[in-house]
């Protein structure tokens, strides 16, 4: 999962994506509001975390600029205004989650892990339930037929990206993209090998490859 | 209450008064100096008559009664005289037994004279010198038919005036509402004003109105502008001071502070303290209370977006409904309105199980608005107990707490009340009366 976090602060942006990449996430950081406008639009985000002020471009500005492109990232708020009114104010400008400042760190990967489910149609469960496995994302390990199953963090990362996305089709450098921040050298043999070993601990059969086309994670099909 | 109306018609009436019984007053006095000079000149020829009357016979003066008018001789005819010589004098017959104050003095007395049978007498003296004798002659006439002329024409002069008052306060009536007519119309809009179903006011005011009518649209779009600024300054400050507490937040859970679970308890606990106080301290500063803001609630276009909102913060299913009636208007501000509504409806929605429901409803004296949910509720025992610390109960459910702690402020500017009581729908009814406001008469 690649998120993106527009925030100002650098102290909170430094917490926020220390929190965030230890939870699996890779993280791209921007603090101006003209950056996020353009880039929230240009890469693949899977989820966007955006502070309302922001130099450069209010927030909802830029919220609303993404929404009239036709960006439909979910777009969680993060902001200082709690105020009813500006609640509102965000959801308008196509807001899909709104946290106010200030939060506990907690909170906010539960609502992103919220929204990830939703934005991909999944009903809002503690575990993460697909081709038989459920995830555990606070604990980040799965389980088979009743038996715990330990994960790295790289193994990790990829199946929930796989569990969000039963049944369907993913090239390696889609996974590449959504896996890996803007800034690390993507090196596809990385993903081989981390789906090798996935399907040495819960069974080759659950990622089929497809040659010359990708990888389909096998529970929905 | 004065009005304007009154005072006019108060002073026109007192002027026309005036006027008119000075007028006919002094129309009656002229007319009766001019009557009298008249009388004086018929009186006087009267005298030259009974002076031609007089004959001179063998022993003296002698009064020669053929040629006296007929009048003077019917008793009580209103017309008399008296000849005064040195040595004799003669009396109408008409006078009978009557004996007037005749005038000491040549020409017209001034005073009337009482005569016989109530009668008031205009009397005239002339003095003659005839043969070398001094004749006085003496002749009056009943003045009381003129008298009651008088009377007469004076009652029909007030009759007029009287009229007259009417016809011209209702004159003055119709001009003066005509002339209000832009007085009245803002009257009724700033009544509007206040029952939030207008922004500001909007007529075609006479010259002399327009100022106001600009001062006061003036005026509101200052509050107004004044309300955003402030609003926005605060939600900066805010910005300010809570991105650095959710730093430090964060900070506080740090691995290497759980060596120290005591510290790490006490920077925790001090951290909340300061959030809540911000928070609760911040939201209180950004309501408008009672000033008449330049954006009210209109239910139709606040309330569907407010719902959404707490559909989206409550990601469960909740079957939330709202009624109000037809074109609701409250007249308070938006943003304190969606404060109070929205910490209601989020703390219904926190505890409801499948059911929230809002119902605004006008009353004879005010708004009632009623939030249900299908909760838990909260026991009869304990409830004035959570409006009392309500603050303090509030602030330990999860997220955005203070609730009902800003709620009682907004009450607070609102002369609002707030009482929990049991739900149709079996969990608990927040009911909140909003009293109408009462300036003018809005």
């Amino acid at each position: 999962m690649r998120l993106l976090l527009v925030e100002d602060n650098v102290p909170l942006a430094d917490e926020l994506i220390a929190s965030l990449t230890r939870h699996g996430y890779a993280c791209d950081w921007l603090a101006d509001g003209r950056d996020a406008d353009y880039q929230g639009g240009s890469e693949p985000y899977d989820l966007i975390v955006l502070d309302l002020g922001l130099p450069g471009m209010p927030g909802l500005d830029v919220l609303r600029a993404w929404r009239s492109r036709g960006v439909a990232t979910p777009v969680l708020v993060l902001t200082a205004r709690d105020s009813w009114a500006e609640r509102i104010e965000g959801l308008k400008a196509g807001a899909d989650d709104y946290l106010t400042k200030p939060f506990h760190p907690e909170e906010l990967l539960l609502r992103i892990q919220a929204l990830l489910r939703r934005a991909h149609g999944l009903a809002n469960q503690p575990l993460l339930q697909a081709g038989g496995i459920a995830l555990d994302e606070t604990r980040q390990r799965c389980s088979k037929d009743g038996q715990d199953i330990e994960l790295t963090a790289g193994e990790f990362r990829l199946l929930r990206y796989f569990m969000l996305h039963p049944g369907q089709l993913l090239s390696k450098t889609q996974l590449a993209e959504h896996l890996y921040d803007g800034e690390t050298e993507r090196d596809s043999n990385v993903i081989e090998v981390q789906i090798n070993r996935l399907r040495g601990k819960l069974g080759r059969e659950l990622i089929q490859t497809r040659r010359g086309q990708g990888y389909r994670f096998g529970g929905a099909a | 209450m004065k009005s304007i109306q009154r005072s006019l018609s108060v002073g026109l009436i007192a002027v026309l008064l005036l006027v008119g019984l000075l007028l006919v007053q002094t129309s009656l006095w002229l007319f009766e100096a001019g009557l009298r000079r008249n009388l004086a000149g018929d009186l006087r020829a009267e005298t030259e008559g009974l002076l031609i009357a007089l004959v001179q016979g063998a022993e003296g003066f002698k009064l020669d009664t053929g040629r006296l008018n007929p009048r003077y001789q019917r008793p009580f005819s209103g017309h008399y005289f008296r000849i005064d010589l040195p040595n004799r004098s003669w009396r109408s017959r008409s006078l009978w037994d009557a004996e007037p104050a005749w005038p000491n003095a040549d020409g017209l007395a001034d005073e009337l004279v009482d005569g016989p049978q109530e009668q008031r007498l205009l009397s005239y003296r002339a003095s003659y010198r005839r043969d070398g004798q001094t004749i006085v002659i003496s002749v009056a006439r009943d003045y009381t038919p003129v008298l009651k002329n008088f009377t007469q024409v004076r009652l029909g002069g007030l009759v007029l005036v009287g009229l007259a008052l009417l016809a011209l306060l209702l004159v003055q009536r119709y001009v003066v509402r005509r002339a209000m007519r832009p007085l009245e119309q803002a009257r009724q809009q700033i009544a509007q004003l206040q029952q939030g179903r207008r922004q500001r006011l909007d007529i075609a005011a006479p010259v002399e109105l327009q100022p106001l009518v600009e001062q006061i649209n003036h005026l509101l779009q200052h509050t107004d502008d004044t309300l955003k600024r402030s609003r926005h300054a605060l939600g900066n400050l805010g910005h300010a001071l809570k991105t650095p507490l959710a730093v430090l937040g964060s900070l506080v859970r740090n691995p290497e502070l759980s060596a120290h679970p005591q510290l790490q308890g006490n920077l925790a606990e001090q951290l909340e303290q300061i959030q809540l106080r911000v928070s609760r301290e911040l939201g209180r500063a950004r309501l408008a209370g009672e000033v008449l803001p330049g954006s009210y609630f209109d239910c139709a276009a606040e309330l569907p977006a407010l719902f959404e909102t707490l559909r989206m913060i409550h990601r469960r299913e909740l079957d939330l409904s709202w009624h109000a009636g037809e074109d609701c208007h409250l007249p308070w501000d938006r943003e304190d309105m969606l404060e109070l509504l929205g910490n209601l409806l989020d703390n219904a929605c926190k505890f409801a199980r499948s059911q929230v429901r809002l119902d605004i409803a006008q009353t004879p004296d005010g708004y009632l608005m009623q939030i249900d949910d299908d909760g838990p509720g909260i026991p009869e025992a304990r409830r004035d107990a959570v409006l009392e610390r309500g603050v303090r109960l509030d602030e330990r459910a999860e997220g955005h707490g203070l609730g009902l702690g800003i709620v009682r402020d907004i009450l607070a500017a609102w002369n609002g009340e707030l009482m929990l009581t049991s739900s149709d729908l079996g969990g608990l009814r927040a009911q909140v009366r909003l009293p109408a406001r009462t300036r003018g008469d809005g």
